[in-house]
């Protein structure tokens, strides 16, 4: 256990040693703020509009249904951000194996006390704590506004524990891409079309049949977080995402089998 | 090899990037998936062939181990995810529950049995999501078999169904169907409703004499009313007022809707001989109106005060009033008012109170709903003027009784009577605001004898159109949205550097 404390202490302390990181939260937190803002703005002017426009009020039905939190500011950030984390995850996972071996230093690692399923653990750990991080700094600012405004302060929590999974469902992607080459930049782009690849196949039911057109719909990402931006939390989407980390960490796994063989 | 293979990456996620934006299978993205499917593949090919290598015994002993542990993940993995997706599961964390059915959407439908309900929608509606929760929740509550269609391939049927926009909801029950057009746990329920298709009686409507008018689709009208109780199974028969000379003998409930001028004596008289003989008369009243219905209710105990109630409570922080509006949540335990309370408010533009007075010991009367203990009635006009204090009172400050309910046993008849000191509440203006609607509809049940009826319908309009002060938003934004960000950058960029110098 003081071996694997080492990694995870080793692991954060060259997270945080590179711009790259710091660089990642700011533009996460950056962009969901003015992503969040600008839909919140947008909303309030459109409410406002109709509201005056017709000199009704609020409670005069005039107000078009579609004008309203969720379909105007939870459902569009929620998309916004998710593309913005397709992009930003695979830059943070692309170092986590592939440097190690461009370096040599996972033969170095392999000859601690440490268990190659340890090793592995431990660096799944820092890299699902980081995004969980990522998320939780972005997270602050709609909760203010939302709180500050008294509404559905839930539902956000709701929105953005989708988001947390949908990072650590692209995390576990870009982890297993990272474990099977030395090439960061090849890691990087590995783990963005595996994420694109698996973020919706509803672009191939048309040439499959039904049966495993639900098949790749089950496993797609993009229906699986989507729910959450209605406020709804279904166990099944949860174990989807632990699913897809507990697969990642058998491949990654077996990446340092391949290394032992050649 | 490497270059081939992540060329062929760089394509399939350049097209499938531009299928996501797009959402249209263009030349670009079929030529950039198909093209980076073969150069992926060639490369997968050419890297098989350079590992042949690790062919021995030892390294095919050790990969073996490897895939059968990856076997083994992905079998935890599926059944993890299948055993949740079993339990069928679903947490509701909308600020309006709006995913968890009242219990009269649940009883609606389970009361039809063989129930079908098909989406009809355009695949680019966003809206359609929404529904599918909607009908899925349904599904797990009551037998009910859920279907989709797409309008553009279906357009006989949605002719059929009078369907004419993407994100409806067809119900069917044997050959009868409703068409619910923006679907939401309400409209749902109302669509139910009318497939039931439930005969609850005749309410007899007295109209004329300046009654509000349940056919009117204007603010003032009360057609929501009149829609509201055909899809509780009502008939409704009108009858003019000067020429009422005897209410109909297939009447199960009279209802009196605040007729401005003074009904013709005979009418009363008709009034007054359909309630001894055991009649039940649902009565709305208005500030400022005198019709004679006020004598007809004194005589049974219910007298209405003149002025009109005066309730600070939800004015402003200052406790002064705004107006006429009261805004109640205070209601007696009672089957009319049964589902209501601190969170389920009623709201009534302006309202009259009401003395309560037993004319005899074995009479049941219940005050149902009540303005605030802040509340007074205010005589003159003045008292009404936005701001209007506690100075400016006339009647001490108590709770005073806005909806009452009476029942009587007079000569072995039983006689039901509920008197509301607003009409105005009940309005198309304000029918579908807060709990109004359920107030009224479940009081017309009472009074006919159909508690089983009485329920709190799920509501139609979303409640979460709500502004947010843009004031308080952009200060959030330069407080936290901004600074945060800011802060980071400031912070890995210090890092980074001593590290560097270090």
């Amino acid at each position: 256990m003081t071996a694997l404390r080492a990694l995870i202490r080793k692991e954060i302390a060259s997270l945080f040693g590179t711009p790259t990181a710091w660089l990642t939260l700011t533009m996460v937190a950056l962009v969901t703020a003015l992503i969040f803002f600008d839909h919140l703005r947008l909303y309030n002017q459109l409410l406002f509009a109709y509201a005056s426009t017709t000199m009704g009020g609020f409670a005069s039905d005039t107000i078009p249904d579609y004008i309203n939190l969720w379909d105007m500011v939870f459902f569009p950030v929620m998309e916004q951000l998710g593309l913005t984390l397709l992009g930003a995850v695979p830059l943070v996972t692309m170092r986590v194996f592939s440097e190690e071996r461009s370096r040599g230093t996972d033969e170095l690692l392999l000859s601690t006390s440490l268990t190659p399923g340890q090793i592995v653990l431990g660096k799944f750990a820092v890299t699902f704590g980081f995004v969980a991080l990522m998320m939780a700094v972005s997270f602050v600012y709609p909760a203010t506004a939302i709180e500050r405004g008294g509404l559905g302060a839930m539902h956000l929590v709701v929105v953005f524990a989708g988001l947390t999974l949908l990072a650590i469902g692209l995390a576990s992607i870009g982890l297993v891409c990272s474990a099977f080459t030395s090439s960061q930049l090849l890691a990087a782009m590995l783990g963005w079309a595996m994420a694109f690849l698996l973020w919706d196949f509803g672009w191939v039911q048309p040439f499959v049949s039904e049966g495993f057109a639900s098949v790749l719909d089950a496993i797609s990402l993009h229906p699986r977080y989507g729910a959450f931006s209605e406020g709804i939390v279904s166990p099944g989407d949860v174990a989807y995402f632990a699913a897809l980390a507990i697969v990642a960490f058998g491949a990654v796994r077996f990446s340092f089998d391949l290394r032992r063989v050649g | 090899m490497l270059a081939l293979a992540f060329s062929g990456l760089v394509a399939i996620t350049f097209g499938l990037a531009s299928f996501y934006a797009t959402d249209h299978f263009g030349l670009y993205a079929s030529a950039n998936i198909a093209g980076g499917s073969v150069a992926l593949a060639i490369g997968a090919v050419l890297g098989a062939r350079r590992a042949r290598g690790a062919g021995g015994p030892h390294a095919r002993a050790v990969i073996a181990r490897g895939l059968t542990r990856i076997l083994f993940c992905l079998l935890l993995a599926v059944t993890i995810e299948r055993v949740a997706a079993w339990s069928g599961v679903a947490l509701d964390f909308t600020q309006e529950r709006s995913f968890e059915f009242e219990p009269a959407t649940i009883e609606a439908c389970r009361a039809l049995p063989g129930l079908r309900a098909t989406l009809f929608y355009d695949p680019l509606d966003p809206r359609v999501r929404r529904t599918r929760l909607l009908l899925a929740t349904l599904a797990r509550h009551c037998d009910v078999e859920t279907a989709e269609r797409v309008i553009d391939d279906a357009l006989l049927d949605a002719e059929r169904f009078e369907v004419t926009s993407s994100n409806t909801v067809v119900l069917e029950s044997g050959k009868r169907f409703e068409t619910v057009g923006r679907p939401s746990e309400g409209t749902l329920y109302e669509g139910l409703y009318r497939l039931r298709s439930l005969d609850s009686g005749v309410l007899t409507v007295l109209r004329g004499d300046g009654a509000g008018d349940l056919q009117s689709y204007r603010e003032t009208g009360y057609s929501g009313l009149a829609n509201a109780l055909e899809t509780e199974g009502y008939r409704l028969l009108s009858i003019v007022s000067p020429a009422l000379t005897a209410v109909p003998d297939e009447t199960t409930a009279l209802l009196v809707n605040a007729p401005q001028r003074q009904l013709p004596a005979v009418a009363l008289g008709a009034i007054r001989s359909y309630l001894a003989s055991g009649g039940r008369m649902v009565a709305l009243l208005e500030p400022g109106l005198t019709s004679g219905i006020e004598s007809v209710l004194a005589e049974y105990g219910i007298e209405a005060l003149d002025g009109v109630v005066v309730d600070p409570m939800f004015a402003t922080p200052e406790r002064s009033a705004l107006g006429p509006s009261v805004i109640s949540n205070s209601y007696e335990t009672h089957l009319v008012t049964r589902g209501l309370n601190r969170n389920r408010m009623t709201f009534f533009p302006s309202t009259r109170a009401f003395r309560l007075r037993k004319p005899q010991v074995s009479d049941r009367l219940v005050r149902l709903v009540l303005a605030s203990h802040l509340s007074w009635v205010a005589e003159s006009p003045g008292a009404l003027a936005e701001g209007a204090s506690a100075d400016a009172k006339e009647t001490r400050r108590q709770y005073h009784t806005i909806v009452a309910a009476g029942r009587y046993e007079r000569k072995g008849r039983r006689i039901r009577i509920v008197a509301f000191g607003s009409s105005r509440f009940a309005s198309n203006r304000h029918l579908r605001t807060l709990f109004n609607l359920d107030l009224i509809v479940n009081a017309v049940h009472w009074v006919a004898e159909r508690e089983p009826e009485i329920a709190i319908r799920p509501k139609i309009r979303s409640t979460v159109q709500f502004p947010l002060p843009i004031e308080s938003s952009l200060a959030t934004l330069y407080g936290v949205g901004l600074l945060v960000p800011e802060i980071l950058l400031i912070g890995g960029g210090v890092v980074w550097l001593r590290r560097r110098h270090s």
